[in-house]
């Protein structure tokens, strides 16, 4: 039975990643129609290729979590507590006089600790206490808003050295740093995820944790590795993000959450665990910001961008539905 | 046993509760005033009936994350409704109830036949629900409720305590709330719909076998559920006497807070409507008292998110404790 449903999944998920390309080709195809000396210039091209990454970044942070059977509800203000405190470290060592290598280094640094060490607290609670992702993640989610609120007090960490803002807005042989930071990040997320012994037990995990801890896997050590992994990649869309916007902030980025959560179910990411591509995710990403962009480009009010994107939420989880057809009683 | 342990934990929260405002007490003159007291009630009242509706929905082992965005839709209508139709109170209750069950029954229709975490349907209807509420007013206040809307929000039951020249009643307010608690406790116990939710939580799959209509009370909870929101916004505009759509960002967490504090299990199947009120008056005491203190605002997320860690975390121990308990009893007997 095992046997026969994932045969099925693999042709359901080939023929879905396919149309879920040709879809972003007609909509892309479609916007540039519509507004060609809007959509389709090199400017336009060029600031969806600054956003997509932060997205696209949140998205897979997002995925990942999924795909061991969890949610990850923390990823936003996982980015924000780090951009926060490592923002802190940015702007008082420049303050001081710091030689700009040292800030940058020591800055990174703390970005990565901070989002790591949230992580961990997420693997602590969801591995080794045993509560449930979504609630999990639901506290931790306010604990660090409220932690970063406490420091900023509702202000902006600002007073970053001019070096670090290459790393949101510099470019290497003409291609955006972001967009490169975002393609590393896919690929080593391939490979971890769909190439290594670690990826499969995370899959596995996703589908059935009990069955998984029976086969000799160290379940605990693997979602551990996932809201780790998931806190990492949550420190570069802070860097990122806090390296465009020049400041930090707890608000920033806040509307990813929900989108991440889309692009993922819309990439063909199974929202009960155990299956989900990179490239469906990074496909439906690009999908979502041609829609955000163009939706931007007419003018239409960003309120109503907001209802359009639950909206696409809603659809594609009534579309796979539909596609399971009526085998989904539990 | 089991009803052993129910009374056990409601009585802890009592304790806890008894020792937390003891302590506030001690550090704050002001906390154990009648007048102090009131406004703690008046202002929680619409945070423990939303709670009301969230244990339904967590009984199921479910999580609405919509309820700020429908309080805040509700309230808008609400307004819009007070400043340019009449100023009538029952009609008022009328338009907010219908307004609530309607979008509690969208949820309701969409989580039943989906069969997908309510979460991800609910994260969805709310950015909906508050993008279309946001953009209707543009984010602006409504102002200019009627006066006999207004000089309903300011009626008290009694008068019980003389400060300075004005007396200090119950707030009618407190009514809504006393009458959600009833209506829902009575549902929860002595109705198929209540069993049908406790059976739900408890295990999905044996309460379809036992014959209750998962779909049909899954959409009626949301609806139920949507209906006590709708009348929470009411209560809500009575005491501020305006409508500010940002009003509720970010509540449902305060909401999810309350009930787990009241020792609903978050894995479904146990909870109930006095845990549920002992629980926001322990979140709210809480939070009066870091207030009265004179502890930054900013601290009050933090506190949440601790105690809702550390609650939830207790509570799955606690499970665990308990099965690990039971198997060791059966082990022995075989």
């Amino acid at each position: 039975m095992i046997h026969v449903s994932t045969e099925k999944l693999i042709r359901r998920f080939k023929n879905k990643e396919a149309v879920l390309f040709l879809i972003f080709i007609l909509l892309f195809a479609l916007m540039s129609l519509i507004s060609p000396g809007r959509f389709l210039t090199w400017r336009n091209l060029q600031s969806m290729a600054y956003q997509l990454p932060e997205f696209g970044i949140f998205a897979i942070a997002m995925m990942v979590v999924i795909v061991s059977g969890g949610i990850n509800l923390s990823i936003t203000f996982t980015a924000a507590l780090a951009s926060i405190v490592g923002g802190l470290v940015l702007s008082t060592l420049s303050a001081a006089g710091t030689p700009s290598a040292i800030v940058i280094i020591a800055g990174i640094a703390t970005f990565l600790v901070v989002a790591l060490a949230c992580g961990a607290l997420n693997g602590l609670v969801v591995a080794s206490i045993g509560v449930t992702p979504m609630l999990a993640t639901l506290g931790t989610m306010t604990l660090f808003e409220g932690v970063c609120l406490n420091i900023t007090k509702g202000g902006a960490i600002s007073g970053f050295p001019d070096a670090f803002l290459w790393f949101g807005g510099g470019t290497v042989l003409g291609v955006p740093f972001p967009l490169i930071v975002f393609i590393l990040v896919v690929i080593a997320t391939h490979y971890i995820m769909e190439r290594s012994a670690f990826g499969l037990k995370a899959y596995m995990t996703g589908c059935n944790p009990t069955v998984t801890a029976y086969s000799g896997v160290n379940v605990k050590k693997i979602l551990y590795g996932i809201y780790l992994f998931s806190g990492l990649l949550c420190a570069l869309a802070g860097i990122l993000m806090s390296s465009r916007y020049n400041s930090a902030k707890e608000s920033y980025g806040s509307s990813y959450l929900m989108q991440g959560i889309s692009a993922a179910v819309l990439g063909g990411t199974d929202i009960a665990g155990g299956y989900g591509k990179v490239a469906g995710t990074v496909i439906a990403v690009m999908i979502l910001q041609v829609i955000s962009t163009g939706l931007n480009i007419f003018g239409v009010n960003r309120y109503i961008t907001n209802v359009i994107m639950g909206g696409i939420l809603i659809l594609v989880l009534a579309l796979n539905l539909i596609g399971r057809g009526e085998k989904a009683i539990a | 046993m089991k009803l052993k342990l129910k009374q056990n934990r409601e009585f802890g929260i009592l304790a806890i509760l008894i020792v937390v405002s003891t302590v506030i007490g001690l550090n704050s003159s002001a906390f154990f005033t009648v007048e102090n007291l009131f406004d703690i009630l008046k202002s929680n009242v619409v945070l423990g009936m939303l709670a009301i509706g969230m244990l339904l929905v967590i009984l199921t082992g479910g999580i609405d994350v919509s309820v700020g965005s429908m309080i805040a839709a509700v309230t808008v209508v609400v307004g819009q409704f007070l400043v340019h139709v009449t100023g009538n109170v029952v009609l008022a209750i009328l338009v907010g109830t219908a307004a609530g069950t309607f979008l509690g029954v969208i949820n309701g229709i969409l989580i039943a036949k989906m069969r997908i975490p309510p979460i991800v349907v609910t994260l969805g209807t709310m950015s909906i629900i508050i993008g279309l509420t946001l953009y209707i007013t543009n984010g602006t206040w409504i102002t200019g409720v009627p006066d006999n809307f207004i000089n309903f929000g300011r009626l008290t039951i009694g008068s019980f305590y003389r400060q300075g020249d004005d007396m200090i009643g119950l707030p009618v307010q407190f009514l809504f709330l006393v009458f959600t608690a009833i209506l829902t406790w009575f549902m929860l116990k002595f109705t198929l719909f209540g069993r049908g939710i406790y059976a739900i939580g408890g295990s999905r799959a044996s309460a379809q076998r036992v014959g209750y209509n998962l779909d049909r009370i899954t959409i009626f909870l949301y609806a139920y559920e949507g209906f006590i929101i709708g009348l929470a916004g009411v209560v809500h505009t009575s005491i501020m006497r305006q409508v500010d759509p940002n009003a509720f960002s970010g509540f449902e967490m305060q909401v999810i807070a309350a009930v787990v504090l009241g020792g609903a299990s978050t894995l479904g199947g146990y909870g109930s409507v006095f845990g549920t009120i002992l629980g926001v008056a322990l979140f709210t005491v809480i939070n009066n008292g870091l207030i009265l203190m004179h502890i930054p605002t900013f601290w009050q997320k933090i506190v949440v998110g601790i105690v809702l860690i550390t609650s939830i975390g207790f509570d799955v121990v606690q499970k665990r404790y308990w099965e690990n308990h039971t198997t060791k009893v059966d082990i022995e007997e075989a």
